[in-house]
């Protein structure tokens, strides 16, 4: 029985880390730019337009307050989601990045756990433009809404990890399809829009086994306030299940890699 | 002399496919070792072994006294890695793709950039240090592939058919640099290739590998000695007939649409050459060709 986590080496995962956001700010005016325009219209769209046809309050807050969590979690994940399947398969496959830097002394898990570190970075990096927006457009209460990237680098580093997982088992860039259909069908249910408990019973089931749910749930704690017991019980949950997808995704690209 | 490569009863499989079939070698320092077989054959699989990019399922493989069951991370910093493919950083420049490289072997910043440039001028890319790798031509990337591979200064350099679908100019240019490097630096080169007059060309020693096993091992002028007279003719073009009955220190080989006659003096084989009309011939020194072609042939 061996520890995947334990064969990574720090020094080489930052190299694999500084190797691409070299090619990152490369192109920083577009990668800049682009994580603010989708939330600005979502705000617009959800917050002013939805937003006005719901007058009661939603879990004691305004509809706008309510979904700026979503908007900011959505924003954010979704940039590590995606830098984890078509940008990891591209560097995989396409490019034979991987193979490159397992010509070298860095090993299998440091070039996976360096890629998780990345795909994390990028998405907090959203953050750092996203948390201002969600200020000015009103959606946050809290001076804490800042500390908001804790929940948010929790999430990134489960769904970056479940990611990486699942890119290191297929064998076509169109089996993502499949990923990506569960995964927006159940960022649907996590939280981002409404509460969790207008679902069905077992719905609400589901949406809280999905690790996605807590971490909205503690996002919109931050940006709003109003922390409770529960919110202790979804950070734990959030960093055991992102130890064990890391875990996997460490696994999974060494038994794709070296075979 | 100190073993660059030890291998003891290497397998290889992959589900039902044997890749690698109780192979065993020694590549000893300083010495430019080839491994010779057609697609298939198990070279690239057992050069991935090499570079502990394969785990063994059965043997021992040490890499400078080095276990590759253990110490993939310490063998990978003594091994030059040249691929089959080009695995350059297509979102990296030139320059750039040794200074990102450097860096995996922990190389800092003002070493790895005079050794860059010097690494750049010896493959004849001190030119192109911004250009865009796709912008390079099949040569300038392999030649910066090779550059890449010296970084470290590593002691053994591991090529794995480093000129298949090179024009031959290229190909010419490559062995250049290889055999350059061969005589100026103290180097281990271990290369794979499907081409018997690169192994012939570049190698001290050799094996020659089929279906997963070593058919025939030893430096190449010995091989060809040993296992084929010192005179082919050859004679290319043949349809249905059947080759010339000749004296017993002549042999004769029919593969495909060629004849092959092999003798120990050139004078046994120059009257074979009026038994046939219009045709195609070439009266040459044996080569590891003929040996491979001959192995492959009796299977």
């Amino acid at each position: 029985m061996y520890l995947a986590l334990a064969k990574v080496d720090i020094t080489d995962a930052i190299s694999v880390w500084s190797r691409n956001m070299r090619v990152y700010l490369r192109l920083w005016k577009t990668e800049l730019i682009a994580p603010i325009i989708e939330p600005i219209f979502t705000f617009f769209a959800f917050g002013f337009g939805v937003g006005a046809l719901i007058s009661s309050r939603v879990e004691g807050l305004s509809y706008l307050s309510f979904i700026g969590a979503g908007i900011l979690a959505f924003t954010v994940l979704m940039r590590t989601v995606f830098e984890l399947t078509y940008g990891a398969y591209f560097r995989m496959v396409y490019q034979s990045t991987y193979n490159a830097i397992l010509s070298t002394p860095v090993n299998a898990e440091s070039l996976a756990f360096g890629e998780i570190l990345y795909a994390a970075t990028k998405g907090l990096i959203d953050a750092l433009f996203v948390i201002p927006l969600v200020i000015i457009f009103g959606s946050s209460t809290s001076y804490l809404a800042p500390l908001s990237i804790f929940p948010l680098l929790l999430g990134c580093l489960f769904l970056g990890s479940l990611s990486l997982a699942i890119t290191a088992h297929i064998r076509e860039i169109d089996h993502f399809n499949l990923y990506f259909a569960l995964y927006w069908s159940t960022i649907f249910l996590c939280g981002a829009w409404f509460p969790v408990n207008k679902l069905f019973d077992w719905l609400q089931v589901i949406a809280y086994i999905l690790p996605t749910t807590s971490a909205i749930d503690l996002t919109r704690a931050f940006l709003n306030g109003g922390f409770e017991q529960r919110h202790i019980f979804e950070a734990i949950y959030l960093i055991i299940i992102s130890i064990l997808l890391t875990e996997w995704a460490l696994r999974s690209i060494r038994k794709r890699m070296v075979v | 002399m100190q073993s660059a490569v030890d291998a003891k009863n290497l397998v290889k499989k992959f589900d039902d496919l044997v890749a690698v079939n109780d192979i065993s070698f020694n590549i000893q320092t300083g010495e430019t070792f080839a491994i010779l077989g057609e697609n298939g054959a198990g070279k690239s699989t057992t050069i991935r072994m090499i570079a502990c990019r394969s785990p063994l399922t059965s043997g021992k493989l040490f890499v400078g006294d080095f276990d590759t069951k253990k110490e993939e991370v310490k063998i990978r910093s003594i091994l030059g890695i040249v691929p089959q493919e080009n695995n350059l950083d297509p979102d990296l420049n030139v320059r750039e793709n040794l200074l990102v490289y450097a860096r995996y072997f922990r190389i800092d910043k003002n070493t790895a950039e005079k050794r860059s440039d010097k690494l750049l001028d010896f493959v004849g890319l001190s030119k192109k240090l911004g250009s865009k790798v796709e912008s390079l031509s099949g040569g300038m990337k392999r030649r910066l592939i090779i550059a890449r591979a010296l970084l470290h200064k590593p002691r053994i350099l591991l090529l794995d058919e480093p000129t298949t679908g090179l024009d031959p100019s290229v190909r010419q240019e490559i062995w250049e640099k290889l055999e350059e490097l061969r005589q100026t630096e103290n180097l281990t080169i271990i290369l794979s290739t499907h081409y018997m007059d690169e192994a012939e060309k570049l190698s001290q020693r050799l094996f020659v590998m089929a279906n997963g096993k070593i058919i025939t091992r030893g430096k190449p002028q010995e091989i060809i000695r040993k296992r084929v007279k010192n005179y082919a003719l050859e004679v290319r073009g043949i349809r249905n007939n059947p080759l010339v009955v000749t004296s017993t220190n002549i042999t004769s080989h029919k593969r495909g649409n060629t004849h092959l006659y092999f003798a120990e003096e050139i004078e046994q084989l120059t009257p074979l050459m009026n038994s046939y009309d219009n045709t195609q011939m070439i009266l040459r020194p044996s080569n590891l060709e003929d040996v491979f072609l001959i192995y492959v042939n009796s299977d």
